[in-house]
């Protein structure tokens, strides 16, 4: 083996040894680096997506307009085509203005953000949003949409900020449930399934389906008091405590646009 | 094009496949995501002699544990020591296995990449396990395991096809006059 094989063998060596010794802050440091090394990949793969998505919308409508009509004259065709295109427009126009109106009606400061990559592991639940440190957010901050709490964010880099969604397993969050004075922690579940379990309820809670569940904002917590967490789905008693198991308000495989909460107005 | 400037390529390839991992949608209708590190990385550790193998699995224990990595009550749930070993210890099993059927063959990329897959997935979840208590397997976690799997085992001939092609290109470029060590099809 010549010298410089050997070198290279024993800096590998100090180099596995110094990285399997790293601490939390540290690892979540180079983790938000790697991040922001990669968010131009995310950025632009993201805007080719949505080039390409669209393109795939258009394409259907036309397709669908073409069996639907193909009798038709051109001119009725070319209407049609026309008419449906500008129902895409007041649609995506509609959505826009009642995102805006709850960033305006909403008692907290808002960072509005859109939702760019999903987590590719298989254990855990994540998002990655366009919106890091140089718009102000921090790790631990609460993001939410206009329809409930989201999760919180984790790893941020200058771009890219990670959020870790309230369907995975270890994003914990105090609950109470509406018109009663049960309260529990709500968390996902280790294989992702969309759902969530509401635990350490009163074993005579006896919760009905249809009950909205909100964040109970502890003292020295994340979350604000009051964000729709979801709604129960089915509830039993346990040797020890109840469960509920709950649908959570914001679907996180659909969303798009989110807020991440900064502070309060 | 020589050796160097392929473990370039593989070793920009790897962070890139990650960050695409997260851009990709979910294999229909099963919902769970494509692993396209474990293909790269079984490439790279079959395309190269042992010592530049070795240093590529450290970059993908690198990528792969920072990209997974969760923070709980001030502690990484997994840390880099776990990915570190694991890839290590895969790295030297394919560099065993390309010896033992005499050179890289897309079979071999094939099945490691499968492999690979599998026993990242399986052994995250252990550690989870582990750590957070319980053993709570059922048809979505077996799911959430087999299906990339077995993706990455269909997907790994596509890659070789791809990245096969250079290579014979640095090794004979390095040993013009030796055996070929280049991918065999």
């Amino acid at each position: 083996m010549k010298k410089i094989q050997i070198a290279a063998l024993v800096l590998l060596a100090v180099l596995a040894i110094a990285f399997c010794t790293l601490e939390a802050g540290p690892l979540l440091h180079l983790k938000s680096g790697m991040m922001g090394l990669l968010s131009p990949i995310s950025r632009s793969g993201d805007a080719v997506k949505s080039s390409l998505g669209n393109l795939g919308k258009d394409l259907m409508t036309l397709d669908q307009l073409q069996a639907e009509y193909n009798r038709a004259v051109a001119e009725n065709r070319r209407l049609r085509a026309e008419n449906n295109g500008l129902r895409d427009l007041q649609r995506e126009n509609d959505h826009l203005r009642e995102v805006l109106g709850y960033r305006e009606r909403s008692s907290f400061r808002l960072v509005p953000a859109t939702v760019i990559g999903h987590d590719s592991g298989a254990w855990w639940s994540t998002v990655k949003i366009n919106k890091g440190s140089r718009d102000g957010i921090t790790p631990d901050m609460p993001v939410i949409t206009d329809k409930g709490l989201l999760g919180k964010t984790t790893a941020v880099s200058a771009g890219l900020s990670e959020i870790l969604l309230v369907t995975d397993e270890n994003c914990k969050v105090a609950a109470k449930v509406e018109g009663t004075r049960e309260q529990g922690i709500c968390a996902g579940a280790r294989s992702p399934g969309g759902e969530l379990h509401l635990t350490f309820l009163s074993k005579l809670a006896d919760l009905q389906p249809g009950q909205k569940v909100y964040t109970a904002g502890v003292s020295g917590g994340i979350f604000p008091s009051g964000i729709a967490l979801g709604t129960v789905k089915s509830f039993r008693a346990r040797e020890l405590d109840g469960e509920a198991v709950l649908e959570p308000a914001a679907d996180p495989g659909s969303v798009e646009e989110v807020f991440v909460v900064t502070g309060a107005k | 094009m020589n050796r160097v400037l392929l473990f370039l390529i593989l070793g920009v390839l790897l962070p890139v496949s990650m960050a695409l991992q997260e851009l990709l949608p979910p294999i229909p209708p099963f919902r769970e995501r494509l692993q396209l590190l474990p293909v790269v990385f079984a490439f790279g550790v079959l395309a190269f002699p042992l010592l530049p193998a070795l240093w590529l699995a450290l970059l993908a224990a690198l990528v792969q544990g920072l990209a997974v990595l969760q923070i709980s009550d001030g502690q990484a749930e997994i840390g880099l020591t776990l990915p570190v070993v694991f890839f290590l210890g895969w790295a030297i099993v394919l560099q065993m296995a390309s010896e033992a059927t005499r050179g890289m063959r897309w079979e071999l990329h094939a099945v490691g990449s499968a492999l690979v897959t599998l026993t990242l997935l399986a052994g995250q979840f252990l550690v989870l396990c582990v750590k957070r208590g319980g053993f709570p397997v059922d048809a979505a976690v077996l799911c959430g395991i087999a299906v990339p799997s077995v993706a990455a085992l269909l997907l790994a001939p596509l890659l070789y096809l791809v990245l096969g092609v250079l290579v014979p290109l640095a090794v004979k470029e390095e040993n013009p006059n030796g055996p070929s060590q280049g991918p065999a099809f």
